[in-house]
């Protein structure tokens, strides 16, 4: 008995931080319900201080950003739930609505990159150790069965497949590391032919927009792509999305 | 001198005077006789000899063009000849006999002048004409004589060439334009093609359009040269070589000639679009224009986005005009102003989103476009608005937003949607940003090494059952201490049980089949003999072994103790470990 009065204590005591972070998580949706957006912006940016980095919590946050008006804030936070569900149609939607908003373009890529972005990180990792395991135990078949050796190895190419495609998914999202995207935090930012004041000014970026970081210059510059076309900002302009 | 062939001398004597007099430059033209429509070939040939291309003088009425050089060599009868030619076309302009030449060609070991004639006669069709331009020429001309900077002006080309005289349609218009000053560059269309009498002749007048726009004040000068090419019969006494610059259609009949006309000259004053009286408004639009402004949701709560739609339609600079500016005051947050695409070439659209900050806003402040208008010569203002707003304090159920796709997608404003979507309940599980996940535990990292270890354990199985399957000697090998083992146990149990017969028996077996599998002998012929061929060493404990356990089977005591029992079997354990240790 007291085995059992021990774990149902240690089991409270963990459930307790959870249930404060899970009231304030309501307290925040109470304020956005009552149109009170920069009290829940407030909450909810509490809860992600504490160290939260659920997907919902993003979300909602984006929400509130949009709704008091912080178009930057809400595209990166929606880009950030989005990245945790790719799939996820609402988060689709209110980063589409926020970046149109912005009058910004949403972020193109070909279909390579469309099927490469719609599972996320850790359902790629998932898929490509099940394909890993199936691989593996089709070719320990085949070492025994030598009947079957050769149909074996035929259905090993599926799997095998699929742990290459699941390879450059992982890839894909590990590029957004190395490149990541950014959100455009300041208005009327140009981006230059070159890394220095006074540079032949090439497009301008809208206050939110979404760009991908190319190169970087230690003089605080940063090459970003956006629509299709490259130029550099200074970095003070724009905050990273990408974890 | 003794020993110079005198024969030798001679013919090499004759055959460098031959070389030297063979050098020649001749000047042939492929006809002497030509219309003014036509062209001829002119060709210098330096003969057995090489020379550069020379400058034909310039002559009132003809037109030289230089074409290349060609080489020819050949070798009849073992005798080679060659020859460096130069071409030229020869364009008349005008009729008349023409003296070509003389040219002074200069060579290897020498120089020659060289000349020929030509005769340009009138077009067989065309009995009054004298020379080229009053054939075919053109003009230009525009429909503003001052036009502002940023006023599109139209420009006028005219192709005049007398009937019968035929052109393949396809015109070009090369330089006699303002290199820099100009909006992009001009895109001539062949606007439509009439007849007219002109001087009491018939011409066709191809006429061709383009809109140009200057981007400073000053005078622009227009010159161009129009280049066409006319189709004329073929001449049959001509040959078609590859040696001459054009060629006719794929049966002969025809070709087609180059020929470039000259133009009048067209100057344009771009006048600037005056300072004064310029409004604070004016954002650049030069033309005549009118302004549209639609803004919705007209009802609203308080942080909800409005957008702010403005359409500019007219004549003009369209794509050079900038969106006009809305006065926010400190009612709203304005966001950047985007240019909508629109399928419509005489409209620009542009589109912002105003979101009102508090429930106070009663309206849209009213939206004010200016532009220059190039007809009256004068600034315009057109004001839209105010716009209506009921702006609701609160939180907002569905405001209805209308945003566009910006770039360049050409598409027309698009509906995506009333609203953002609500808030997602609270998650199931609390992610925590430092937890690392579960792919990259160490945990995780162990399990996936399972699978490749547990497939190279499988492998290595496979291989060896394989390998075993192939080789019977080395599963025999493999067979001999277990076999042997099983059989000293039996003989242990033996001498517990003071079995002397069973004893003996099974370290017989012992040996027999140790020894049989070990060097893979059939079960008949395990023999001391045949044991003591194949091992290197400990042979006389071996054979100590054999003789002993021979002995005791067939001549079994039945007093024999435990004790010497128990001696053999250690002796028998020992040697069969040691052979087990020897390489056989």
């Amino acid at each position: 008995m007291t085995l059992l009065r021990s774990i149902l204590v240690v089991l409270l005591l963990a459930a307790v931080p959870s249930m404060a972070q899970e009231e304030a998580f309501r307290q925040a949706g109470a304020a956005y319900d009552n149109g009170h957006f920069a009290e829940a912006v407030l909450l909810y940016q509490q809860l992600l201080d504490q160290g939260i980095d659920n997907p919902e919590l993003h979300f909602n946050l984006g929400n509130a950003c949009f709704k008091d008006g912080e178009l930057p804030q809400a595209i990166l936070h929606y880009r950030r739930a989005w990245y945790k569900t790719p799939r996820d149609p609402d988060i689709q939607a209110n980063l589409r609505f926020a970046l149109h908003a912005a009058g910004a373009v949403e972020p193109s890529s070909g279909i390579t990159g469309r099927v490469l972005s719609s599972l996320s990180r850790e359902e790629w990792v998932l898929l490509a150790g099940a394909a890993y395991v199936l691989v593996s135990l089709l070719l320990l078949a085949a070492c025994f069965l030598r009947p079957a050796r050769r149909t074996l190895l035929k259905w090993t190419l599926p799997p095998l497949a699929l742990l290459a495609i699941s390879a450059a998914g992982f890839h894909a999202w590990r590029q957004l590391v190395r490149q990541p995207e950014c959100v455009v935090f300041k208005t009327g930012a140009t981006a230059l032919f070159g890394p220095m004041e006074g540079a032949t000014a090439h497009f301008q970026l809208p206050l939110g927009a979404l760009v991908r970081q190319r190169e970087t210059d230690p003089k605080g510059w940063t090459e970003v792509e956006y629509d299709g076309k490259r130029g550099w900002l200074k970095d003070d302009l724009f905050e990273r999305v990408s974890p | 001198m003794r020993g110079f062939n005198p024969v030798l001398m001679v013919t090499l004597g004759c055959l460098l005077a031959a070389s030297a007099f063979a050098a020649d430059v001749q000047m042939t033209i492929d006809r002497q006789l030509i219309s003014l429509l036509d062209r001829a070939v002119l060709k210098i040939e330096f003969i057995e000899t090489q020379g550069d291309a020379v400058d034909i003088p310039e002559i009132d009425g003809l037109e030289f063009h230089y074409q290349g050089q060609s080489s020819e060599t050949r070798i009849v009868n073992f005798k080679s000849s060659s020859k460096t030619v130069h071409t030229y076309v020869v364009t008349p302009t005008k009729v008349g006999d023409y003296t070509i030449g003389p040219v002074l060609c200069k060579f290897k070991g020498g120089q020659k002048e060289v000349s020929t004639q030509l005769r340009v006669i009138k077009p067989a069709d065309d009995p009054e004409a004298q020379q080229l331009t009053s054939i075919m020429y053109s003009r230009i001309s525009t429909d503003r004589d001052a036009p502002f900077v940023h006023e599109p002006f139209g420009l006028e080309l005219k192709v005049y060439l007398r009937d019968g005289v035929q052109i393949d349609g396809n015109f070009g218009i090369r330089g006699g334009l303002p290199e820099s000053g100009l909006d992009g560059e001009l895109q001539w269309q062949v606007a439509g093609r009439a007849r007219a009498e002109i001087s009491g002749a018939i011409f066709n007048v191809y006429t061709l359009r383009s809109t140009a726009k200057a981007l400073t004040a000053g005078t622009f000068t227009f010159q161009p040269q129009v280049q066409l090419n006319i189709v004329i019969p073929r001449q049959n006494r001509r040959s078609f070589g590859f040696d001459d610059p054009f060629f006719g259609d794929l049966f002969g009949r025809q070709e087609t000639r180059p020929m470039v006309l000259d133009c009048n000259r067209l100057d344009i004053a771009v006048r600037p679009v005056p300072l004064a009286g310029r409004p604070d408004s004016f954002t650049g639009g030069v033309g005549s224009f009118d302004f549209q402004v639609d803004v919705g949701p007209s009802r609203v709560r308080v942080g909800e986005p409005v957008t702010v739609k403005m359409r500019i339609y007219g004549e003009g600079n369209l794509e050079k005009i900038m969106p006009p500016s809305i006065d926010d005051g400190l009612d709203f947050k304005l966001y950047d102003v985007r240019t909508v695409p629109s399928q419509n070439p005489d409209e620009v659209r542009f589109e912002q989103v105003v979101i009102p900050k508090s429930d106070a806003v009663t309206n849209l402040p009213p939206v004010t476009f200016s532009y220059f208008n190039t007809l009256t010569a004068d600034f315009r203002t057109i004001t839209r608005g105010p716009f209506p707003l009921a702006v609701e304090p609160g939180p907002q159920l569905a405001a209805q937003v209308i945003a566009t796709v910006p770039s360049t997608i050409p598409q027309a404003t698009q509906i995506l949607g009333h609203d953002i979507v609500y808030l997602k309940p609270p998650p199931k599980r609390w992610i925590l940003r430092g937890d690392a996940a579960w792919h990259e535990r160490q945990a995780y990292r162990l399990l996936l090494a399972l699978p490749a270890l547990l497939l190279a354990v499988g492998a290595g199985l496979a291989r060896r059952r394989s390998r075993l399957a192939g080789d019977a000697a080395l599963a025999r090998r493999q067979q001999a201490p277990r076999a042997a083992r099983r059989h000293l146990q039996r003989a242990e149990q033996a001498v517990r049980n003071g079995d002397a017969a069973v004893f003996y028996e099974a370290a017989w077996a012992a040996l027999a089949d140790y020894f049989g599998h070990r060097l893979n002998l059939p079960p008949g012929e395990v023999s001391l003999q045949a044991v003591l061929a194949r091992v290197p060493d400990g042979k006389e404990a071996i054979a100590s072994l054999f003789e002993t356990v021979e002995q005791r089977r067939y001549g079994v005591r039945a007093d024999a103790g435990a004790s010497e029992m128990n001696a053999l079997l250690r002796q028998l354990a020992d040697t069969l470990r040691r052979c087990e240790r020897m390489k056989l």
